[in-house]
């Protein structure tokens, strides 16, 4: 964001001043000096007011033993978009919703050029925190700041637990505000109100890799638990541009489909009827079909059988086989049609017709043999063979259609879950959780 | 990211789906056998289909 500033490899020594705390004598060092409002000796506890020469105290607070240290201890130095800051004060503050207390962390960087910024840090969630230099224009459930609408998140009163170093402001535990969150991932508008005066911040999500390599921090931050309300979704500006994408797929393999339709042969090439006589032995009742001609590039045969079966069934053992190379292709068809009335009603099962297309078939010379089967108590069916060549399989676009499909729904599905997670921690859960009459 | 993986993507199910058709592909479940000795026209008995066992669903409710 600033370049140009200068680095705090050497700092301004002068500028850090060591004193002691006037309720315990601990050694209290002070780093932002002229900046500090307040500080909080870590030894007593006592906040002290940093404006006073003789650091007058002017709140002591009691600290609980499993009190947690700042994950960035004070004293700290790291560069952060660009410029250098040093960690000067940390505290722990929390909101209680339906009963829960959510508490987060907030630290305080100092640079003596740039001034003061904020981190915050919940369950491994971490946003980068600026004062806002114009005042936001709120509206009803929205804010808008620099001509960026954020939406209204919760809120809350919030509560000071637990402080640690230096504040630019005149600090006290316990001390209660009125926080406001408006949200437009990955930005967060937040007001703070109490009695005397409104602040208004912008925080930035920032990842807490990114935190660790600023300030070259030992080991691994915290895994982030679940949504943060201002994280960026993984997948948000991606579902329109799927879909997008999913509809101009669609356009074309329709195009696709129709262009294979009216390019393909098509044609008929062989077109027989035959009778099969029920009772006759196995075996003898296969025959041969006159030779047809299958010519043109590599292509599918689509074979159709239509049998007037009439509560019977009758099967086909088929062989298209190349009269010149040998080569066979070999299937069994069966045609069943059922139908009757029940309890239920009418009903029926089965086709007169079936058709099975014969995968890429080289041109040439071809016959087929059949072999005829049916039952023997029912009187003999009539049945005709038809044999096209090069038809379009639709099966293959409505797999490609549903190959495509799922993708964009998934995608879609994750987004969707990604911002229910997200807002369901807010004052506006996307559905209302309990009895909660809210 | 997404987009750019699901426009590749899309772009290899259109062009599959293309040449699935180009080459005359099916879906059904079809045997292929080579060698079929040419006495099979004039004596189509001799031949054995791999479907000549298939038990046969008689239909009804």
């Amino acid at each position: 964001m600033s370049t140009g500033t200068p680095p705090l490899t050497n700092p301004p020594k002068p500028q850090t001043r060591a004193l002691n705390c006037p309720q315990c004598g601990a050694a209290i060092v002070l780093r932002s000096l002229g900046h500090a409002e307040t500080v909080v000796c870590s030894s007593c506890h006592s906040i002290l007011d940093a404006k006073d020469p003789n650091l007058q105290v002017l709140q002591k607070f009691q600290v609980a033993t499993s009190e947690v240290p700042p994950l960035i201890p004070l004293g700290t130095r790291g560069k952060l978009r660009g410029t250098d800051y040093e960690v000067i004060g940390f505290q722990r503050r929390s909101i209680k919703v339906e009963g829960v207390r959510y508490d987060w962390h907030e630290y305080v960087l100092f640079n003596p050029y740039k001034g003061t910024r904020y981190l915050t840090e919940y369950c491994g969630h971490w946003n980068d925190i600026t004062v806002c230099k114009e005042l936001p224009s709120v509206g009803f459930a929205q804010a808008t700041y620099l001509g960026e609408t954020y939406k209204h998140f919760q809120t809350a009163d919030a509560n000071t637990n637990y402080v640690l170093g230096e504040f630019p402001w005149q600090v006290r535990v316990d001390e209660h505000a009125t926080a406001t969150d408006y949200v437009s991932p990955p930005r967060m508008l937040s007001s703070e109100k109490t009695a005397n005066e409104v602040t208004w911040s912008l925080g930035e999500y920032t990842y807490g890799t990114d935190i660790w390599k600023a300030f070259q921090l030992p080991g691994t931050p915290p895994e982030p638990v679940g949504v943060y309300e201002n994280q960026p979704s993984p997948v948000s500006d991606n579902v329109k541009g799927i879909w997008a994408a999913f509809l101009g797929f669609a356009f074309l393999l329709l195009i696709a489909m129709a262009a294979f339709d009216l390019t393909s042969s098509k044609g008929t090439v062989f077109d027989h009827s035959y009778v099969f006589q029920s009772g006759e032995p196995k075996g003898e009742a296969s025959f041969v079909t006159d030779i047809f001609d299958l010519a043109g590039r590599t292509a599918n045969v689509e074979i159709t059988t239509s049998a007037n079966v009439d509560n019977a069934w009758i099967y086909l053992n088929y062989a298209l086989i190349n009269q010149d190379t040998g080569q066979a292709w070999d299937f069994g068809r069966e045609v069943s049609y059922y139908y009757g009335r029940d309890s239920d009603g009418s009903w029926s099962e089965g086709s007169q017709k079936d058709s099975v297309i014969v995968p890429s078939v080289p041109a040439g010379h071809y016959y087929l043999r059949i072999e005829p089967e049916g039952d023997s108590k029912h009187p003999p069916i009539g049945y005709s063979v038809e044999v096209k060549r090069g038809v379009p399989v639709f099966g293959f676009f409505g797999i490609a259609f549903l190959a495509l499909l799922i993708p964009a729904i998934v995608i879609t599905w994750r987004y969707i879950s990604f911002e229910r997670a997200r807002w369901s921690e807010s004052d506006h859960p996307p559905v209302k959780i309990g009895n909660s009459e809210d | 990211m997404f987009k750019k993986l699901y426009l590749a993507y899309g772009v290899l199910v259109l062009g599959g789906t293309g040449v699935a058709q180009y080459n005359g592909w099916s879906l059904d479940r079809v045997n292929q056998l080579k060698n079929v000795p040419k006495s099979v026209r004039d004596n189509p008995g001799s031949y054995r289909s791999v479907y000549g066992f298939y038990h046969h669903y008689t239909g009804g409710k």
